[in-house]
């Protein structure tokens, strides 16, 4: 499969995910080890982790859907928090294609994500604008 | 303690975030753009630091600002722009007050939001807001 047609063969309106993450404290103690978070405030006070630490797993959606996928670089990145995630819980992160286009020889892909937890409260919503490289 | 505690006026920059940006560099990664060969045959100075990697930075300077306030009423859009961050590169976040506007619950603030690396380069900018 050329890259235009891994490319092109993507469906707007296509859906990723359920992935469930559970955050417990070695996976969001590992997180914040990577990002180099030093405020310690969101864990030790209030029992939710800091912002955004789950929006890497955006990308490995998109490269569990698509196998031929080499790369993805983001160009663009919009989010809004609506409520704490708290740790322990289990969040799920779906993200559906709006929209794809091509610019200066660039395949790009738009999507949005949402992240709910358990009680399916949306937590975290997202729409990522990523050049697409098979 | 964190969070916005004193009046803030538009043209205010608020606290700025200094990192030496890190990405452990995996040969096999599955996004090869954080390989250093791919990222070098595209013309980059190596394996490029995660775009969630540099967002966590400009946030951590905005939870700094905002406290728990940014986990309910926080927003941001952000551009990759430039050549990327690599290992080493000593980037710093900064956000600008651009609007103050009442707003249900509060006072949102709306500032500019950018990061440079040690050349002065921008590499991210964007815009957030918040409740304050």
């Amino acid at each position: 499969m050329s890259e235009e047609s891994g490319f092109e063969a993507i469906p707007i309106g296509m859906e990723m995910g359920p992935l469930e993450m559970t955050l417990d404290e070695d996976t969001v103690a590992s997180r914040l080890e990577l990002i180099q978070w030093e405020n310690r405030e969101p864990v030790d006070k209030y029992g939710v982790t800091p912002p955004g630490i789950t929006i890497n797993q955006h990308a490995r959606i998109k490269f569990m859907a698509w196998p031929d996928l080499s790369a993805s670089i983001w160009a663009k990145s919009e989010h809004e928090f609506l409520k704490p995630m708290k740790v322990g819980s289990r969040i799920f992160i779906r993200c559906k294609i709006i929209d794809k286009y091509v610019k200066r020889g660039r395949n790009y892909l738009v999507s949005e994500c949402e992240t709910v937890d358990e009680a399916g409260e949306v937590l975290l919503r997202s729409r990522e604008t990523s050049v697409y490289v098979k | 303690m964190t969070g916005v505690t004193k009046p803030v006026r538009t043209g205010e920059e608020i606290p700025s975030l200094t990192k030496t940006a890190y990405y452990p560099i995996d040969p096999d990664a599955r996004n090869v753009i954080h390989t250093d060969d791919y990222a070098r045959d595209l013309g980059m100075r190596g394996a490029l630091v995660g775009g969630s990697t540099l967002l966590s930075y400009v946030l951590g300077m905005l939870y700094n600002y905002f406290g728990q306030k940014w986990l309910y009423h926080g927003k941001i859009s952000v551009s990759f722009i430039g050549g990327g961050v690599v290992n080493g590169d000593v980037v710093t976040s900064h956000g600008l007050v651009t609007a103050i506007e009442p707003e249900e619950g509060g006072t949102r603030l709306k500032l500019d939001v950018w990061m440079e690396n040690q050349d002065g380069a921008k590499i991210v900018v964007g815009e957030a807001s918040c409740i304050r």
